[in-house]
């Protein structure tokens, strides 16, 4: 392959590196850095791409090494993330005053609740070990097969297999003590509380409905009502949906709480 | 085939084993065992590891067999999808895997014993039972890591 061919074909699946990347790092600043340091990784070694996988698999290769490179050195978050945020945003102001503002003038300033489901699981998905979040994050959302992320973070089949397994359990147990949406003994409801800040003249339950994980919380087990959490996750590009500016001026906020956060627990 | 665990107790020493046949790669059973955090999830008899099961490494274990003791462990050998070695100066808890066909022959002993032995044998509690209970918790959740669809 040569760097021509590279040129025309990396932009093709670029768009679903950054989202992987923001969905990784919780950062629009990391994502954007990290894309360009692998096209031009990519770039310096692409007479080393034998074609043994996709050029798809092989950048993201390159990506999620970059990106463990940069994860390691930092902490993971902890399960609780949600409910520490909410915390430090009903003190913050200006974070609302900021987010009001985005949500008025910004024509991605939409607040959609299943964009909350979907930003929800991007910051407690960093409670995962780095290497859970990985696979998760490339099988469940970015659709990658077992051989492929196998090939991309250089691990066997069995043990992508362990940290898929591992993961999810994981993340259906984090979710049934505090969703609602898919358990009615959980406890948070801050996306339909948001709804009530952002759209106050719209009824969250009627918004409820439209989403199918939450109109079929009741039928379906565990293991399905998490398959259509990342059914929306699939579908929703964080950077360019009708509501991308307010979820990551959220996600911003996020990160810079979380950051402080854990300074603090040193 | 799965036994049931055997305890061969001589005068100054006791050695509990079991074997089962686990129809995972041994690459699965090996994060099983070497994930320390996610013991507690898949396995009735440990109530929680800290530490780092690694070459080296030191863990403090707490299990259903004595649950008011801290076991302060050291991981003695470290080979992986092959042998794993922890223990102290009383004994060791040795877990041998060999990959067969598709799956795994899984082994786990532990010998326990020294000089002072016979003073404290009666007061140590038989392993087999728990010895039972571990193969049957890995075997399931390794052989459903194994078969899943994902």
């Amino acid at each position: 392959m040569s760097t021509d061919e590279l040129s025309i074909q990396f932009p093709t699946f670029q768009r679903e590196l950054k989202s992987f990347l923001l969905r990784l790092t919780a950062s629009v600043q990391d994502a954007e850095d990290i894309v360009q340091e692998t096209y031009l990784k990519a770039q310096s070694k692409i007479d080393s791409f034998r074609g043994d996988s996709s050029l798809k698999t092989w950048v993201f290769s390159i990506a999620s090494n970059l990106a463990k490179d940069l994860l390691r050195s930092q902490k993971r978050w902890p399960e609780t993330v949600t409910d520490i945020c909410r915390e430090e945003t009903l003190q913050n102001k200006g974070f609302l005053q900021e987010a009001m503002h985005i949500r008025q003038t910004s024509p991605q300033g939409n607040f959609e609740i299943r964009e909350h489901i979907a930003f929800c699981f991007t910051c407690i998905a960093k409670s995962l070990p780095l290497e859970g979040h990985l696979v998760i994050l490339l099988k469940e959302v970015y659709d990658f097969k077992v051989k492929e992320i196998a090939q991309i973070l250089q691990l066997s089949e069995a043990m992508v297999k362990y940290h898929l397994h591992v993961s999810r359990k994981k993340m259906m147990d984090i979710f049934d003590q505090r969703c609602s949406l898919i358990n009615k003994q959980g406890i948070c409801h801050q996306c339909t509380e948001l709804n009530g800040i952002f759209n106050p003249k719209q009824e969250a339950q009627e918004e409820l409905v439209k989403i199918e994980m939450a109109r079929e919380a009741d039928r379906r087990n565990r293991d399905d009502l998490f398959d259509l959490r990342m059914n929306i996750l699939q579908e929703l590009d964080p950077f360019e949906s009708g509501a991308a500016k307010l979820q990551l001026h959220h996600l911003e906020h996020n990160r810079q709480v979380m950051e402080k956060y854990l300074q603090n627990i040193d | 085939m799965e036994q049931k665990a055997k305890t061969i107790g001589k005068t100054f020493s006791r050695e509990t084993s079991v074997h089962a046949s686990i129809a995972a790669d041994p690459a699965i059973v090996w994060a099983l065992l070497t994930h320390a955090a996610d013991y507690p999830r898949w396995n009735s008899t440990v109530t929680s590891i800290q530490g780092e099961i690694k070459a080296g490494g030191a863990i403090e274990l707490k299990s259903t067999l004595d649950a008011k003791r801290t076991f302060k462990l050291k991981v003695k050998e470290f080979v992986p999808e092959k042998r794993l070695v922890w223990g102290d100066a009383m004994g060791s808890r040795v877990y041998s895997l060999e990959k067969s066909g598709g799956g795994t022959q899984f082994s786990m002993s532990e010998r326990i014993g020294g000089p002072l032995f016979p003073l404290f044998a009666g007061m140590i509690p038989s392993f087999d039972e728990s010895f039972d209970k571990f193969t049957a918790d890995l075997k399931k959740e390794a052989e459903t890591i194994q078969k899943s669809k994902k």
